[in-house]
């Protein structure tokens, strides 16, 4: 079996002028997760410096109103307020082992590129963050952030000016400059070995969960969700769930203002099979197979395609894969802020969203398990115009 | 005989350099693009390369890119681009012609299909910058299946070097050695090493070898001339083209001059 494919889905689409880098990182990064040494330094960072292992908590309020226990993995606790930070410090290890001295990465909101900034500094390390026109000027207290702590934020205008568009700008730069550059792509996507490196370095995710609800409640939870964009936080937060047959897992698609309107990111709801940014996977697109725009209140979920583990996931029936509106993922955010005393990202609230829904067929002695991938801050002047009635996006 | 090979055939034999040329179709309008295609067959041209739009350009610099953008923007699709392909056949042109395009587009017509329109207009060869070698069993297949298919052309960069065997064992038509690191319209920034790169392709290559990626004038090849058979301009054609209006006779004139001095 080609080892660069999920199934069907997967695969290395990039000019021939990156095909050497791929075989090199390919080979480093399976040297790397098998060095001991690595491992150690890794699991360093993750506790000192992110501030792992974060807690399995118990949210009784909600499991009580719900009638279903739900316990949330806090990614949001981490260090920069989510997940992403995870995969960016195995990645700049990497890259630092290597010998590479600078780091490119592209950024939608600007979590991943506040994490690839982050830890470029602490790596000390030179860092340029693509990030489109549109998306500089809808987020741009994370510009500031990423300039505060020493990155380069380089505006992209081709195309939609957003995620995708930085996405192929940060190809470009690294088809050129691959030889001194390290590019850290941020979620579950792109060409082969990345949406593997991406798994990797987040599956601590799971990791840590399975311990924990083990310990909390002596046996494996009913269910698993987590929300979707390209798959990063969902990926590992499944990751030692899929051999466990009886868990359910559950992904949450960003549905915009409803998949029947076109406005939405929900890219495995229609399953149309394409190629963009090195992979073969669900995308949206037209008819003439240009890529659509995504449309979701969350600027984490708003990408046309998925990574091509889930695709593949999805096709083997392994994960369900469901979509959450705008309204809805509101809604729990708010649900989640007033019992609990949690502001989840919107992202992490399409999730939520999930959970409540399933909690209606379900029993008050099983168990939910809900990756809460970020903390909600970066989205307060969204949330505040949403419920102002005002455009959100686009 | 596909056309392509019959034109690298002749050039052969004239002991001639090959000059290539890129376009992307639907800018500003179709109809101006076949004006193209005949004036550049008039000039002397040698192969004419066909940029059909993709939304996601990730292999071309800024004035592709703006060139695909504006020519969606105009409403071009690939099925008008081969409806335009069948009538530039119509009028007897025989000019070699290649589709420069990005994968999704092939694959979101469905490769069959894809294939079998591209016999039926004549569509001599395809440069798909996003397919490297590995990737290219699902559409090869479907080329070898049919008579007169398009000839996949294959790309080597600087870095490919041991790759190069493996790439060229089954190539045909010509080779399009990438000239320098990153994307195109870049400039005569070629890298460090090209001579030796070139020679190195040329070394083991049965077919000519054309050298493509900001690519102005003739000059800008002539240091490496004996380790080439032809180049290819893409970026500086379209600036020129938009600079002067898409006026056919700015065409002539450049192309009449890159082939003279390339062959000089």
């Amino acid at each position: 079996m080609d080892k660069r494919y999920y199934g069907e889905f997967g695969g290395q689409y990039v000019s021939e002028s990156l095909m050497n880098t791929l075989d090199v990182l390919t080979e480093e990064f399976e040297k790397a997760i098998k060095d001991p040494e690595f491992i150690k330094q890794y699991d360093y960072y993750l506790k000192e410096y992110v501030g792992r292992e974060n807690p399995l908590y118990f949210a009784e309020k909600l499991s009580a109103k719900y009638g279903t226990k739900i316990y949330l993995k806090r990614e949001d606790l981490n260090h920069t307020g989510a997940h992403k930070i995870n995969n960016v410090i195995g990645q700049a290890l990497l890259a630092k082992r290597m010998g590479k001295t600078k780091l490119i990465a592209e950024t939608g909101a600007g979590q991943h590129g506040v994490a690839t900034a982050t830890v470029a500094a602490l790596f000390g390390m030179e860092c340029t963050v693509f990030m489109g026109a549109e998306d500089m000027e809808r987020q741009k207290l994370n510009v500031f952030r990423m300039e505060l702590l020493g990155a380069k934020v380089q505006s992209v205008t081709s195309g939609s000016a957003t995620l995708k568009d930085a996405t192929n700008e940060a190809i470009r730069t690294w088809a050129e400059k691959a030889e001194d550059t390290f590019y850290i792509i941020g979620s579950a996507v792109g060409p082969y070995p990345y949406p593997k490196m991406v798994k990797e370095f987040q599956k601590v995710i799971s990791v840590e969960a399975r311990r924990q609800i083990l310990e909390k409640e002596g046996r494996l939870p009913d269910a698993v969700v987590a929300c979707v964009g390209g798959g990063s936080n969902s990926i590992g937060m499944f990751a030692e769930f899929i051999a466990d047959e009886s868990v359910r897992l559950v992904g949450a698609e960003a549905g915009g203002l409803g998949v029947e309107t076109g406005k939405h990111a929900a890219a495995m709801a229609l399953g149309k099979t394409g190629i963009l940014h090195g992979m073969k996977t669900y995308l949206l697109q037209d008819e003439d197979g240009n890529i659509e725009l995504a449309h979701s209140i969350s600027a984490g979920l708003d990408y046309p395609g998925v990574g091509p583990e889930h695709a593949y996931l999805r096709d083997s029936g392994r994960v369900e894969y469901v979509s959450v509106t705008d309204k809805e993922a509101m809604d729990a955010l708010v649900e989640l802020s007033r019992m609990e005393g949690i502001i989840p990202a919107i992202e992490s609230a399409h999730a939520m969203a999930q959970v409540f829904k399933m909690t209606k067929n379900m029993s008050e002695d099983q168990i939910i398990v809900m990756c809460l991938s970020g903390r909600g801050d970066k989205d307060m002047m969204t949330v505040q115009k949403y419920f102002n009635g005002e455009e959100t996006n686009k | 005989m596909n056309r392509i090979e019959k034109k690298m055939a002749e050039l052969q034999e004239a002991g001639k350099k090959a000059f290539i040329t890129y376009t992307t179709a639907g800018l500003p309008d179709l109809d101006t693009t076949k004006k193209i295609v005949y004036a550049q067959e008039k000039a002397g041209i040698d192969v004419i390369e066909l940029g059909i739009p993709f939304s996601d350009p990730v292999a071309d610099g800024p004035v592709i890119q703006t060139a695909s953008y504006k020519a969606i923007q105009n409403g071009t699709t690939l099925r008008k681009v081969f409806d335009t392909m069948s009538e530039i056949r119509e009028t007897g042109c025989e000019v070699p012609i290649v589709f420069m395009m990005y994968y999704n587009t092939v694959y979101h017509y469905g490769i069959e299909a894809f294939v079998s329109k591209c016999i039926a207009c004549g569509v001599d060869g395809l440069i798909i910058p996003d397919l490297p070698f590995e990737e290219q069993k699902e559409l090869q297949t479907a080329l070898n299946a049919q008579e007169h298919a398009p000839i996949l052309i294959q790309l080597v960069a600087p870095v490919s070097k041991q790759r190069i065997p493996m790439i060229l064992e089954h190539a045909r038509g010509f080779v399009y050695c990438v000239s320098q690191m990153g994307v195109t319209g870049k400039g005569a920034n070629f890298h460090k090493d090209l001579k030796e790169y070139l020679a190195s392709v040329k070394a083991v290559s049965q077919i000519p070898v054309m050298m493509g990626f900001g690519i102005r004038t003739a000059a800008d090849v002539l240091p490496v001339k004996d380790e080439i058979d032809g180049a290819i301009v893409g970026s500086h054609f379209l600036k020129l083209l938009e600079e002067n209006n898409y006026s056919t006779d700015a065409v002539t004139e450049y192309v009449t001059t890159f082939q003279k001095e390339l062959n000089a």
